[in-house]
């Protein structure tokens, strides 16, 4: 399947990664993060004072998963999507806000920030992130893959999985 | 597809775990979680109702390790068995780079491994993906039922061109686990290198 995916490469990462710290301190938010529709993360910004985040790679997992299952419930009602996605718990809260068809910027905060503020600064950081990747002139190089890739992904599988046997 | 992230220098593969309900596919994601060594998984992440059937899906992130520079990693997924959760199978399905097809080898369950299957094809579709393109293993699981059926009976309802690797297990018991998620992170490799 081709998946559409953003090419966060070169000056265009540093502009991204500039845009992230810029939301973080705006908004007093703890952690950003762009993340594809399959769940992987692309980039992420944590707040020097923010904790030790809980593991990323299940966050944009079921961050992800939960916003295809949203966009499945608005179907049923007509609907493209829902305009916003917002989560507040007691203490921790998340906001996330699309980056076209590619991405999802998502935004986590606790109560030391106000939910207007971030909702703004990802919002503001959104539309950024989309001209920096509308202007992007560099594209990731083309990567090679010579016999010694399969030999090397043969060696590791073996070392995790034990010897194939064919 | 495969994710590369050249700024992280990741390569990132979606493996699902398809099959009808009860074949065995969340055991599969636990025996595998309980076997790999702590530096290379994540967490384990299950959405599933009180009784313990997956409701959304299970997760686990695998690290393979470096190959050509870039840090290797699949992200396993499960889908919901019963009939009714084709919705959430859907979802889960989206950008799948290989699929481990669990089947059940209790004869009561031949029909139902066989609508799995077609809806495992028609759920590909809607993705404009055809089965054929997606590297795919079968797991004949729950070998030692003792009226398991022939593998020859399920490879003919499952695989009638003989096309598929198919790989006998019993996950319950960890074996012929670790056997089909090899079969297909090596397939899905070997894409990505054609691809190139």
């Amino acid at each position: 399947m081709l998946e559409p995916s953003l090419d966060l490469y070169g000056s265009t990462f540093d502009s991204v990664d500039g845009i992230l710290r810029e939301l973080l301190a705006r908004s007093r938010a703890r952690y950003a993060l762009i993340i594809d529709h399959k769940g992987f993360v692309l980039m992420h910004a944590r707040a020097l004072w923010a904790p030790k985040p809980p593991s990323f790679d299940s966050f944009a997992t079921l961050v992800a998963s939960n916003y295809a299952a949203n966009r499945a419930i608005a179907n049923l009602f007509g609907e493209d999507g829902f305009r916003e996605t917002v989560q507040q718990g007691a203490e921790v809260g998340t906001y996330l806000e699309e980056l076209g068809a590619e991405a999802l910027l998502v935004t986590v905060f606790d109560t030391t920030a106000q939910l207007g503020r971030v909702k703004i600064a990802t919002k503001h950081a959104a539309d950024a992130i989309r001209v920096a990747l509308e202007s992007a002139e560099e594209a990731p190089p083309a990567m090679e893959f010579d016999a010694d890739f399969q030999q090397d992904a043969n060696a590791l599988l073996d070392g995790l999985f034990g010897t194939r046997q064919r | 597809m495969s994710t590369i992230n050249f700024s992280a220098r990741e390569i990132n593969f979606k493996i699902v775990y398809y099959g009808p309900g009860l074949s065995g596919k969340t055991t599969n994601l636990k025996q595998i979680y309980q076997q790999v060594p702590a530096e290379s998984k994540g967490e384990m992440v299950s959405l599933a109702t009180e009784d313990e059937r997956t409701l959304f899906f299970d997760f686990l992130p695998l690290d393979l390790g470096k190959v050509n520079g870039f840090k290797t990693r699949f992200h396993l997924y499960t889908v919901p068995g019963q009939v009714f959760y084709n919705s959430s199978r859907k979802l889960i399905l989206r950008g799948v780079d290989g699929v481990v097809f669990v089947a059940d080898s209790d004869p009561a369950r031949l029909r139902a491994n066989a609508e799995s299957l077609r809806n495992l094809r028609e759920n590909l579709q809607e993705y404009n993906m055809r089965i054929s393109d997606v590297p795919l293993v079968i797991q004949a699981n729950k070998r030692d039922l003792p009226e398991a059926l022939d593998l020859s009976m399920l490879k003919a309802v499952l695989d009638p061109q003989g096309k598929v690797p198919v790989y006998e297990a019993v996950a319950a018991n960890f074996e012929g686990v670790f056997e089909p998620l090899r079969g297909v992170a090596t397939m899905v490799l070997e894409k990505l290198a054609q691809r190139a």
